[in-house]
């Protein structure tokens, strides 16, 4: 390929590629990962298909020896993701190892064997607290979600957790509803003060900019996309985070990063479709 | 393996049709319902609960889709717990939504160890088990969730309660009249199947095939369920339909979205389960309604 069209792929980086790379330098050598089975759509790319390609871009690069836990599926077969995940596909997805039952994998969660976990969320707060089970505080919910699944035990157990979300009024709001999962409770010490061993969520990875968390726990913008304003980013936002200074643009992918994710892991849009 | 051997059983057949194995599950009881997401609910039992209109059940599940919709949407559930409802690709569950945001189906949400633990501690016959704690929350702020401190360490662990079902139903691949319940070498594992199966007081399992006890001898480390724990077990080819057996057919992406679409208004889902449910007696005239061409485009290369 010249190097002329390697500029012009460059200029046309969308955004889950951008979400995907900015998360693969998150990823180290030898950590474990986890990824959820999602759902469909936008979700589906959030919780897995933004998640995959992040994994498998670090195995190609900084971390040959990163494990994936996919589902039930230790280390599925990244260099050939089935083109749809029915279930017969996803049954027939080679790995390293599914136990009997899935009551492994959470001992393995709750033992603190996981260096990495993604989550995505309805709500998160302040504090990085997030919600997926219900909307409203009332004795009954205005939306029912899905429950709690293990995501109380990712934000208790892994060592870095990152969310990986879109960036909404709706779903960036002051406190959420319900505390499905603690993140950094109600701000200094509070995990340390209620037994937590871990750091908690690492980073929030939007469709518009990156986040960290500041020694107090509230939510830290790190940087903002290509295009992105401040003010933008704010008015998606039900509460100001914190902001130190002049704000840096999320480093770009490099030609090679960008190589790998269009003709080596997802060539055919499988992960980053939606 | 001798070829030919047929062997001298003395095991007692535990073969019954499905409407007889549904009939092993009274009304208001706890009713512990397998399977992982969309793959083997056990749906031809829960169809006959529906037919039965056996109601007032408390729920105990996994991450529970079709089955758990069904009930409640039904009318035959008043409460649940687990760690997931949902339809996974196909959206929020309908009618479990709509009966938690009425307030007309009690929940109590756990996350996964809470949850397996307590499966667990049924499997072992101990009362409760100990967790390592997840303070903070809002599951853990309960007070069916308690403190203890370790008597070794000192530390503060927090406890949760065995699930103690009247009865458990569960979806499998193959089994033999005796009630051994066989998986393939390799499946689908998102599920704890197994675990319910080992605490369960009253086992009904419905199965894709009854195969020959000698097929099950030949592979005694794939049986996940012995016969000495199932009380009921009957052949239910299709029985986890519209949702997949991993290994035997995928789900029916068509009849998901017909189901959530009926599924937003109470009406229609009633029309949906007229229709769908209760227009056929029993599962084999529900098979026959289905009919094979339908069920054939869903079965996977094994």
């Amino acid at each position: 390929m010249s190097a002329a069209s390697e500029v012009a792929e460059r200029d046309d980086v969308t955004t889950n590629e951008l979400m995907a790379v900015t998360v693969s330098r998150l990823l180290s050598d030898d950590d474990l990962v986890f990824v959820g089975v999602g759902t469909a759509g936008r979700a589906f790319s959030l919780a897995v298909g933004i998640p995959l390609v992040a994994c498998r871009l670090a195995q190609l690069r900084q971390a040959p020896g990163l494990d994936v836990y996919w589902g039930n599926l230790l280390n599925p077969d990244l260099s050939s993701v089935p083109e749809t995940l029915t279930q017969g596909a996803i049954t027939r997805w080679r790995g390293a190892y599914a136990p009997a039952d899935i009551g492994n994998k959470v001992d393995m969660l709750v033992r603190g064997e996981f260096d990495v976990s993604f989550e995505s969320a309805a709500q998160i707060d302040r504090y990085g607290n997030l919600n997926i089970t219900r909307i409203g505080r009332g004795d009954v919910p205005d939306v029912r979600l899905v429950g709690c699944l293990a995501q109380p035990e990712h934000l208790a157990f892994v060592k870095r957790p990152v969310v990986v979300m879109d960036l909404s009024r709706r779903a960036f709001v002051e406190q959420v509803d319900h505390v499905t999962s603690r993140g950094h409770g109600v701000g200094p010490g509070s995990r340390a003060a209620l037994g937590y061993r871990t750091a908690g969520p690492s980073a929030v990875v939007t469709d518009r900019c990156v986040f960290d968390f500041a020694e107090d726990g509230r939510l830290r913008l790190r940087s903002l996309h290509a295009g992105q304003s401040l003010e933008d980013v704010l008015a998606r936002m039900s509460f100001e985070p914190v902001v130190d200074g002049a704000v840096a643009q999320t480093p770009a992918p490099d030609d090679s990063e960008l190589h790998d994710v269009r003709r080596l892991i997802d060539p055919r849009r499988t992960l980053l479709r939606a | 393996m001798v070829e030919g051997w047929t062997g001298d059983w003395t095991m007692k057949s535990k073969l019954v049709s499905v409407s007889e194995a549904a009939s092993l599950v009274p009304p208001s009881s706890t009713l512990v319902v397998g399977g992982a997401l969309l793959r083997r609910q056990p749906i031809a039992l829960v169809r006959e609960l529906v037919r039965r209109e056996v109601r007032d059940l408390d729920l105990v599940t996994w991450a529970s889709s079709l089955a758990t919709d069904l009930l409640v949407g039904a009318g035959c559930a008043r409460s649940w717990e687990g760690i997931y409802v949902g339809l996974w690709w196909y959206g929020l569950a309908p009618s479990f939504r709509r009966a938690v945001e009425s307030g007309a189906l009690r929940v109590t949400d756990h996350s996964e160890s809470y949850m397996t633990a307590r499966f667990r501690a049924a499997a072992m016959g101990l009362p409760f088990l100990p967790v390592q704690p997840i303070p903070g929350t809002r599951m853990t702020a309960r007070d069916d969730v308690r403190r203890v401190i370790c008597p070794y360490t000192g530390t503060e662990l927090h406890t949760v309660a065995a699930v103690e079902a009247d009865c458990t139903i569960l979806h499998g691949y193959v089994g033999d009249e005796f009630g051994n319940v066989a998986w393939p070498a390799h499946r689908d594992s998102d599920d704890v199947d197994l675990i319910m199966a080992a605490g369960a007081r009253t086992l009904v399992v419905s199965v894709e095939r009854i195969v020959p006890h000698d097929t099950i001898t030949q592979h005694p480390n794939l049986t996940y369920i012995p016969h000495v724990k199932v009380d009921a077990i009957c052949e239910a080819p299709f029985g986890a339909w519209p949702g997949s057996c991993d290994t035997e057919y995928d789900e029916d992406g068509e009849e998901l979205e017909r189901w959530a679409a009926a599924g937003r208004d109470p009406d229609a889902f009633h029309r949906y389960v007229e229709e769908a449910v209760l227009a056929a007696p029993d599962h084999d005239a529900f098979l026959e309604r289905l009919g094979a061409a339908r069920t054939k485009a869903l079965e996977v290369a094994r």
